[in-house]
């Protein structure tokens, strides 16, 4: 391979390697922004009465998921999360030693998890209180 | 062919190391390192609820989160979720580099912004989950 060839292939965008970082880094920035709140109304102050919550009447918790917005917020918010939790508990075992994690049918079952997680939740918005 | 004494002296030797498997219980550093991985886990089980209570809100036997089982569960995932909150947005100050009028945002303001930001969502998450319930 010629020097120029060669520079030519090493500066070749790696488009996968940046899907799977704005995958990550996003996930991980949304669910830092969003999801406390979520787990403090919805999973302590309003099972525990403290304040009304959307999700503890099916009628608003059905309204509420009826509105596109709220389906493509929820589609979001899961998907890239699961992306980010994909990467961040394939390297957790990586760093306790699991040779295994780094391979590539442990990828392919972390971030197809993630795969299945967000088609899973494509279709639980479409069928769950339909637009 | 070499005769297998021969092969046992000229194979290559390797030094295969291994990490102790309490290497991150050595440091108070490595630690909170693993912790803040291990946010992921607790995070990713509560979505997953949230996923079940969306799925069931369509059924018949609809039945509110009510459970002290279930608060308790969100009381654990909730400190998890705090503390990835807490050091994913504390990085963005070395992560993010933005410029003003071609000159960087000291990191500070870039940590003071994201943290500003984390308020202002769950400000507005809070009252949209709360002020649409009856």
């Amino acid at each position: 391979m010629s020097t120029d060839a060669h520079l030519q292939h090493a500066h070749k965008p790696a488009f996968a390697h940046l899907f799977w970082w704005f995958m990550f880094a996003n996930g991980g920035g949304l669910a830092a922004l969003v999801l406390p709140v979520h787990i403090l109304v919805q999973g302590i102050l309003g099972p525990l009465g403290i304040v009304p919550v959307v999700d503890q009447h099916q009628d608003t918790w059905i309204s509420v998921l009826g509105n596109p917005i709220v389906k493509l917020y929820l589609l979001v918010l899961i998907a890239l999360s699961f992306f980010h939790f994909a990467h961040r508990l394939r390297y957790l075992l990586v760093d306790f030693g699991v040779a295994a994690a780094k391979s590539t049918p442990a990828q392919v079952i972390f971030y197809g998890g993630a795969v299945v997680v967000t088609l899973a939740t494509i279709w639980i918005l479409l069928t769950t209180a339909p637009i | 062919m070499k005769a297998p004494a021969q092969a046992t002296r000229t194979a290559p030797r390797s030094y295969q190391w291994t990490m102790p498997s309490s290497w991150w219980l050595r440091k108070r550093h490595y630690f909170l390192y693993v912790l803040r991985e291990f946010t992921a886990l607790p995070m990713a089980l509560w979505l997953l609820w949230l996923l079940f209570d969306i799925k069931s809100a369509g059924s018949a036997g609809f039945q509110p989160p009510r459970s002290i089982g279930f608060v308790v569960f969100s009381a654990v995932c909730f400190v998890f979720a705090t503390y990835h909150s807490y050091t994913f947005l504390k990085l963005a100050g070395v992560i993010m580099h933005v410029k003003a009028f071609d000159r960087p945002v000291p990191p500070r303001l870039v940590v003071l912004t994201m943290f500003g930001l984390w308020a202002l969502a769950s400000v507005v998450i809070g009252a949209v989950l709360i002020g649409f319930a009856r």
